[in-house]
């Protein structure tokens, strides 16, 4: 036994002392610590912010945002010709483009990557029912014919959440989960490793768009050879890691730990404003939220300034703001907005004797990996039965969060939140599809109107009265604008801060 | 001793049936339909039925049980819901950071333990026996995750002595990765390191007031020549035991530890299993886990016979 | 010559002989009356959130400080005694039920001892901690489910301990003659047994009294415990780790409220074990 145990110890100390890695460093390599495990890396049926993040560097869309929120060609070669009173979009497409299996994408891969799109994204469900058919017109063209004019079409093409990813017309042809990662981006899958990590590795044959980059836009080059996508659940552990030098890049960081960051030399914070909005979306489907009047109790017993001080507790980092589009952009509207932050227990208390409420529990899905969130659900479980809830707190890890929430017998309520988007029909809760489920026929009329007017003038008028419908109906509560904070290493150089974080153009010092 | 290994090999086996049946039952007090729950949400009741005849669930409680131990003897413990892969797969994946994490922390418990045990012992009575019985009953008071974090907060994000957390990079040597343990197994081996002393004290205590330890002294042997051939030798054998039970407790504390120190292990996969409600890891977890821990107590009954050849059988 | 005292006064002036339990004993005195005085001794309401007055640092208004919702650390830490306490005073009573139910069976019914004792030997391969996650992972996460499944975890202690006494006394000449006197298997455990194990016991139920506090506030600390907003000490550890550089007090008070309880519960079952009768000493 004595012999065993000082072998063992002579191997841990052999082993210590021979101390640096056996591989020589000549790759450069960055880690990135994210919220957690993904789960599928399918861009096109999971709609999370951490897949688009991680997958919008193997899978590319036909269009892209640029940095002032304007489509612009990525796997296209130029913007769609709209003819036919905005019913036929021609979109031609780039030649040269180069699976990350060697193989060419040509137009049927495109035709059948959007028509998997329009069938098992949710965002491509949205479309769907806009779309007459999708056809290659060429080798290189492919024509999209609309039963109607459909305005955000252009947008969900460009969006990288639940993205109109271009894949293999072979892989695209099951709208099962994809089990296999084959893109046209800068950096292909090398291995994924569930809870560890994510490596992808540059594609040497990636072809890039042209033009100066811009946003999400324009020419992409892979500096650095490979990428590691490290899951760091717990949020505190992604600030110390990053002050460690350990990580390279951490998103999603606890606005409180900022001060850590003051003096250091290994990392700098990143602050992305505007960044987007907390919610907490009901279920308007099964159970005793699908009730209006206990979802306006919701509405007045729910103290938002609490909740966002709680979360992120420096108010630089949050905006007091029921309007869902910030100050200064186009769809910005304090007027119509009725019912935000009211924190009244009594009134709360009325509305639910009013609907008949018998105590039935109100099962609430939230998850400690976004920090933020899991606070304003703690707070909003104390409001919520001061006014006479009964509150069953579901403590979950996102990726099943985002799994359960499909299913409407598993919940009530669940926190979530929304990046800026500049279109409004891209807010996930506009689409009927979307779990929550608003799906009432104001809403409906209101919707289309909205997406049938392509003046922008009138559709500031009719996307006021959707977010009025918003207050009047409550499918959701907004909590308020954020901030998100992020931190790079020094040693990172050309990273452009976004809601969505990508490292192409980015280079690393050794 | 024949006789003895097929008889300790039987109630072994009779254990082990035992743990399956226990998993078993915890398994069906899950709540809904096993195969709906592992369809997910997007499932027909058509392939819920399906899955239901496949995993024979529409058999008789019993019929049930028998699939349910053949399953096991060819190692099929079912599929991770999050993961999509056998659970088998994901635990072996994730054994080696947990095997190395408890032969750190049992070796630091050990070289602490046993020592120390035997000092108190010989220096019975005195301010050192006293000092090292108050602190092992500290330490044994101490929460395995508050001590991590502290060890964290202090060691290494103040003084960055020690990574923060993790397990190093894909393509980290041996060196480094040790490196990342130092810490999560001072956290997990410290606070067992009392149990062992307390017993190495007690099971030491006994033996010198033996007669043939006193025999050896009135031989004329050095106090430590005795103390270490004669004394340490027999009270090893009850010190073995609570190694042996030792090693099962630090499995459960690395549960705790991995979750504290963020490494992507066995531990860490059931503590995120619970937050997944994959109820097939936390299961095949309790199996292998417990049938690891039924292994480790055999081997160390057959140890006795190594170390104590008057061990009858 | 002093005239003789009863068992249990001996037992008690063995034991108030060390100073160190009796220490011990006022400090466990101390938490158990604070904990139930706790509704009327608390400055504040345990749940009650303050968030523009979160993360003070202790002052005489919160003598512990105010956590990240602004809740008073001092009232959470006296509610959080109240849960732990109780969860683990309730573990103890299920298991020792349980465990002495299995234990006299197993130690006096011979026919039943192999198979219980495997039945033991079974539930004790699963650590701790993990067969309690797997309970509560079926049960769903509650104070009551936690007790439940502690209870359980706990019970193959009990049983062992019950079953060594019980084989010991069984030998012993009163077993024999109420046997011979023809008295039944149920009064012979109930009457003559019972009784004399209710030493042994007192001592393990000590000892999974501070197992059980340790195990509950993992528990919490994993998120596999009672629910997040209850107040308990586990609980109030794993949401403070975020502000450990800026309000170490939130970590402070609850893991010190742990290791001073466990600490005592563990120096009161020592010295309750020394001042015993030497023969049961052995079996534990």
């Amino acid at each position: 036994m004595l012999q065993l145990k000082s072998g063992f110890t002579a191997l841990a100390f052999g082993a210590l002392l021979m101390g640096q890695p056996a591989q020589a460093q000549i790759k450069s390599a960055i880690d990135i610590a994210t919220i957690g495990e993904p789960g599928p890396l399918d861009p096109v049926t999971v709609t999370s912010d951490l897949v688009s993040i991680i997958t919008q560097h193997v899978f590319e869309t036909l269009y892209a945002f640029d940095a002032k929120w304007e489509a612009a060609p990525l796997l296209a070669s130029a913007l769609p010709t709209i003819t036919d009173g905005g019913t036929l979009y021609t979109v031609p497409l780039r030649t040269g483009v180069t699976f990350h299996d060697g193989s060419a994408m040509g137009a049927d891969d495109v035709v059948a990557s959007l028509q998997r799109w329009l069938k098992a994204s949710p965002r491509g469900k949205l479309a769907a029912p806009a779309v007459e058919t999708v056809t290659a017109k060429d080798d290189h063209t492919v024509t999209i014919k609309l039963k109607q004019p459909f305005a955000p079409l252009l947008p969900l093409l460009a969006f990288q959440n639940g993205a109109a990813a271009i894949m293999p017309k072979a892989l695209a042809a099951s709208t099962d989960t994809l089990k296999t990662y084959i893109g046209t981006g800068p950096y292909k899958i090398a291995e994924q490793k569930p809870d560890q990590y994510i490596r992808m590795v540059r594609f040497d044959r990636y072809a890039s768009p042209a033009g100066a980059p811009s946003g999400y836009a324009g020419a992409r080059k892979a500096e650095i050879e490979e990428l590691r996508f490290v899951p760091v659940p717990n949020a505190t552990t992604r600030v110390d890691g990053m002050l460690a030098g350990q990580y390279q890049f951490a998103d999603s960081l606890p606005t409180e730990l900022a001060p850590k960051f003051k003096g250091q030399t290994a990392a700098k914070p990143i602050m992305v404003k505007p960044f987007g909005w907390a919610l907490v979306i009901f279920n308007q489907k099964t159970g005793p939220m699908t009730n209006p009047v206990v979802r306006q109790a919701a509405q007045a017993a729910l103290a938002p300034e609490d909740m966002l001080l709680a979360a992120f507790g420096d108010p630089t980092f949050f905006q007091l703001e029921g309007s869902i589009y910030p100050q200064g952009t186009p769809f910005y509207d304090e007027a119509g907005v009725k019912g935000y932050n009211q924190h009244d227990q009594k009134k709360a208390a009325a509305l639910l004797k009013q609907a008949g409420y018998k105590g039935e529990p109100i099962k609430i899905l939230t998850s400690p990996q976004y920090d933020f969130l899991y606070k304003m659900s703690l707070v909003a479980q104390q409001n919520l039965q001061e006014a006479g809830f009964t509150v069953d707190l579901q403590v979950l890890d996102w990726a099943t969060l985002l799994s359960k929430r499909s299913d409407p017998a598993a919940w009530d309520a669940f926190f979530t939140f929304h990046t800026f988007v500049p279109e409004p029909s891209l807010i996930t809760i506009m689409n009927p599809a979307y779990p929550g489920w608003w799906d009432t026929p104001e809403k409906k009329a209101a919707l289309d109107a909205f997406n049938l007017e392509t003046d922008p003038t009138k559709r500031v008028a009719d996307w006021k009265t959707v977010q009025g419908l918003f207050y009047a109906q409550v499918p959701a509560i907004k909590i308020g604008a954020f901030y998100s904070l992020s931190a790079q290493s020094q040693k990172l150089s050309g990273y452009t801060p976004t809601e969505w974080p990508f490292f192409w153009n980015v280079k690393v010092s050794q | 001793m024949t006789a003895y290994l097929s008889r300790r090999f039987a109630g072994m086996v009779v254990v082990m049936l035992m743990v399956a049946a226990i998993v078993f039952v915890i398994a069906r007090v899950v709540p809904g339909d096993p195969a709906a729950v592992m369809l997910g949400s997007n499932a027909t009741p058509a392939d819920v039925a399906a899955l239901r005849t496949q995993l024979g669930l529409d058999q008789p409680l019993p019929v049930q049980f028998v699939l349910y131990i053949r399953d096991i003897l060819s190692f099929n413990l079912g599929n991770s819901i999050f993961l999509n892969r056998p659970v088998v797969d994901a635990m072996l994946d994730r054994a080696e950071l947990t095997s190395w994490l408890t032969g750190l922390s049992v070796a630091i418990a050990v070289l602490i333990g046993v020592p120390v045990g035997v000092l108190a012992a010989v220096r019975r009575g005195t301010l050192l026996d006293q000092a090292v019985t108050a602190v092992s009953m500290l330490a044994a008071s101490l929460p395995s995750f508050w001590v991590g974090l502290t060890l964290i907060e202090y060691l290494a994000v103040r003084l960055g002595w020690f990574p923060v957390a993790g397990y190093g990079n894909p393509g980290a040597g041996l060196g480094e990765r040790l490196h990342h343990l130092i810490l999560p197994a001072v956290a997990l081996g410290l606070p067992n390191s009392a149990l062992i002393i307390r017993f190495t004290r007690t099971s030491m205590l006994d033996v010198l007031h033996e007669d043939y330890v006193r025999t050896a002294r009135a031989k004329g042997l050095g106090p430590w020549a005795v103390i270490i051939k004669h004394a340490f030798r027999n009270a090893l054998i009850p010190v073995l035991t609570v190694i042996g039970l030792t090693i099962a407790t630090l499995i459960g504390g690395a549960i705790v530890t991995e979750t504290v120190f963020g490494l992507p292990g066995v531990g860490n996969l059931i503590v995120s299993a619970v937050l997944r409600r994959d109820y097939p890891v936390i299961q095949g977890a309790l199996l292998i886990i417990s049938g690891l821990y039924v292994l480790i107590n055999m081997a160390v009954d057959l140890l006795y016979a190594v170390v104590d050849p008057r061990v009858r059988y | 010559m002093t005239k003789p005292r009863s068992p249990g006064a001996l037992l008690i002036a063995r034991l108030l002989r060390r100073r160190i339990v009796v220490a011990s004993l006022a400090v466990i005195a101390l938490i158990v009356g604070a904990a139930i005085l706790a509704p009327w001794v608390a400055p504040y309401g345990p749940t009650k959130m303050d968030i523009v007055h979160r993360l003070k640092p202790p002052v005489s208004l919160h003598w512990f400080g105010t956590d990240d919702f602004g809740r008073d650390v001092l009232t959470r830490t006296l509610y959080g005694a109240r849960v732990s306490l109780s969860v683990g005073l309730m573990v103890v009573v299920l298991a020792s039920l349980l465990g002495t139910a299995l234990g006299l069976f197993a130690g006096y019914i011979r026919k039943l001892d192999a198979a219980l004792m495997r039945f033991t030997d079974a539930l004790m391969a699963f650590p701790d901690i993990l067969l309690a996650i797997a309970l509560l992972a079926g049960l769903g996460p509650s104070l009551f489910n936690v007790v439940l499944a502690l209870g359980i975890v706990y019970t193959p202690r009990v049983a062992r301990v019950v079953r060594g006494a019980t084989l010991v006394l069984r030998e012993l000449q009163f077993v024999e003659a109420a046997e011979a006197l023809g008295a039944s298997d149920a009064r012979i455990m109930l009457v003559h047994l019972l009784p004399n194990l209710v030493s042994p016991l007192i001592v393990q139920g000590t000892f999974i009294f501070a197992y059980a506090i340790l195990t509950e506030a993992a528990l919490s600390f994993l998120g596999a415990g009672v629910p997040p907003t209850t107040p308990t000490w586990g609980n109030m550890i794993a949401g403070s780790q975020q502000y450990m550089n800026q309000a170490d007090w939130l970590i402070m008070a609850p893991g010190l409220a742990i290791v001073l309880t466990v600490l005592s519960l563990q120096i009161v079952g020592d010295g309750l074990r020394d001042a015993l009768d030497p023969k049961l000493q052995r079996l534990m």
